[in-house]
């Protein structure tokens, strides 16, 4: 919290309000990382009970989205935030964007839960599974990283996603060998496929939380920048510390 | 890489430690000023680049309105006021013996916080410099009233009551009036402190518009209280905390990610 320098603000209120707004979308993320754990958790135990909860349960997401923006906009209109200020503004902004999203993809996930697989077919939601486990603590960690703004966990997120990449990959390939075997199996393995490629979006969409607390951190942004660009901004000086 | 199209007034970014010759209106050269005992300005070293509009900012008694009228050397005018190092225009030191004061305040206007017309027609307030430079003739006093005006942002609304009195003016147009009678007399440097502090809002955003069209006939020097205004009207600002120099940089730069952690205090509302 010190690293935020947020209590030091002339303007109490200004304080307040920032705070409120970032507690929303720690909250937001808790929301968020819930869904996806039981989405995969309903995958695993074939729990439709479940499924059905999470697919009600975005709603609140969706909610949450809409006051944060709004708290936002009104934290712009009326304090005008400068440099660090504005910068977790924005970075909230696009944050809660992603997670909304990630939110959809954890429901998309649900909605395989609802379906019942054979034997053969289990074998796929293993490596679903797996990789499902990987994104998880991809977004346990960059969520860590965003409440305390730290800079080198946000930086490994944003390494792990090579990982989710690779067994996406894998779990494709494996999937395309079984769906030429037996193509009656197909229409239960795209829906497999579709967990999978949702799992790897959310994988993309942590790493791009990742890139906004840098942002945040050291005011570039590290976007669609080379690898070798990007530790640099990293491992560089930061702003407003000297 | 896509290159976007920097948006409204934003000029490029320039080097400023580097300025070439053309790019320069303005050097200042480890300057201290004192007043009797107390130093109130310690080492500054800045380029102020032509055509362009820079802010100063700084909390109260930092030493930003000092350091703008030493660059027309209205602290002269203060008996105890001591000042060592340069300013430099068209590389000529103008606190040097043989500059006259007087002819350096044509080159450099001055515009004040209160608009301080005088007690005279409209008309008479804008050609006052060129009376007092001998130029009487009505053809050209015409000529200059016209241009000053519509430079100012002003004639539209007093063309057809040029002969009436300046104090009829709102604050707002009297301080148009104010910035026409400085750019009467076709100065390089147009310095404003605090043009807008005692103007209303919609007054405020007319001179703001007026001071983004003035740089590209003069290079403007502005004071402000107002962060806000500094982040829209300038090109590059300057942070200034107890008489010192703290960063300056392109404005883009210094609103959203300044280098040093005083100046992030300053702008964000923090304790220092």
């Amino acid at each position: 919290m010190d690293k935020l320098n947020m209590s030091r603000h002339i303007s109490g209120k200004f304080n307040e309000e920032l705070e409120a707004v970032r507690n929303q979308v720690l909250n937001m993320g808790g929301l968020v990382e819930q869904q996806l754990r039981d989405s995969l958790y309903a995958i695993e135990k074939s729990d439709h009970e479940l499924a059905e909860k999470i697919l009600q349960r975005d709603f609140n997401i969706n909610a949450m989205e809409v006051q944060i923006d709004e708290a936002c906009v009104q934290i712009i209109a009326k304090r005008q935030p400068a440099a660090s200020d504005l910068r977790l503004v924005i970075a909230i902004f696009k944050t809660i964007s992603d997670l909304e999203r990630i939110g959809d993809e954890a429901e998309r996930i649900a909605r395989v839960a609802l379906e019942s697989f054979n034997n053969d077919q289990q074998q796929f939601l293993v490596s679903l599974e797996n990789l499902g486990q990987q994104v998880l603590s991809m977004l346990h960690n960059v969520l860590d990283a965003f409440a305390r703004m730290d800079l080198d966990s946000a930086y490994e997120v944003h390494q792990m996603d090579a990982q989710a990449d690779r067994q996406y990959e894998a779990l494709t390939r494996q999937l395309m060998t079984y769906m030429m075997e037996d193509p009656r199996g197909i229409p239960k393995v795209m829906n497999v496929l579709w967990s999978a490629r949702s799992l790897e979006r959310i994988g993309d969409r942590c790493q791009n939380i990742a890139e906004y607390i840098i942002f945040f951190v050291k005011g570039k942004d590290v976007r669609h920048v080379s690898a070798e660009s990007m530790e640099r901004t990293v491992k560089g000086p930061g702003v407003g510390k000297k | 890489m896509i290159s976007v199209t920097p948006t409204s007034s934003q000029a490029e970014v320039l080097d400023l430690e580097n300025l070439t010759a053309e790019q320069t209106a303005l050097e200042i050269r480890n300057l201290n000023l004192h007043y009797g005992e107390a130093q109130a300005l310690y080492d500054i070293s800045m380029n102020i680049p032509k055509n362009r509009v820079t802010a100063f900012i700084g909390p109260s008694g930092c030493g930003k309105s000092t350091l703008l009228r030493c660059i027309n050397r209205m602290n002269d005018l203060v008996e105890i006021a001591r000042t060592s190092g340069e300013i430099r225009l068209h590389e000529k030191n103008i606190y040097d013996k043989d500059v006259d004061a007087a002819a350096l305040r044509r080159r450099i206007g001055m515009v004040f916080q209160r608009p301080n017309p005088f007690p005279k027609s409209i008309y008479e307030n804008v050609v006052y410099g060129m009376r007092l430079q001998g130029v009487n003739d009505r053809r050209t006093l015409d000529e200059v009233v016209e241009r000053s005006l519509k430079g100012a942002a002003l004639w539209e609304e007093v063309k057809d009551r040029l002969n009436a009195s300046a104090f009829g003016l709102s604050g707002g147009q009297q301080q148009r009036l104010v910035i026409a009678r400085a750019i009467a007399i076709e100065p390089e440097v147009l310095l404003l402190d605090e043009p807008t502090s005692a103007l209303d809002p919609i007054s405020t955003l007319t001179i703001e518009e007026l001071i983004t069209e003035l740089k590209s006939k003069y290079t403007v020097v502005i004071v402000t209280h107002n962060m806000q205004q500094a982040a829209r009207v300038s090109d590059q600002t300057a942070f200034m905390y107890m008489g010192k120099l703290i960063e300056y940089a392109d404005t883009n730069t210094l609103f959203t990610t300044p280098e040093k952690k005083q100046t992030e205090d300053y702008i964000t509302g923090r304790y220092g």
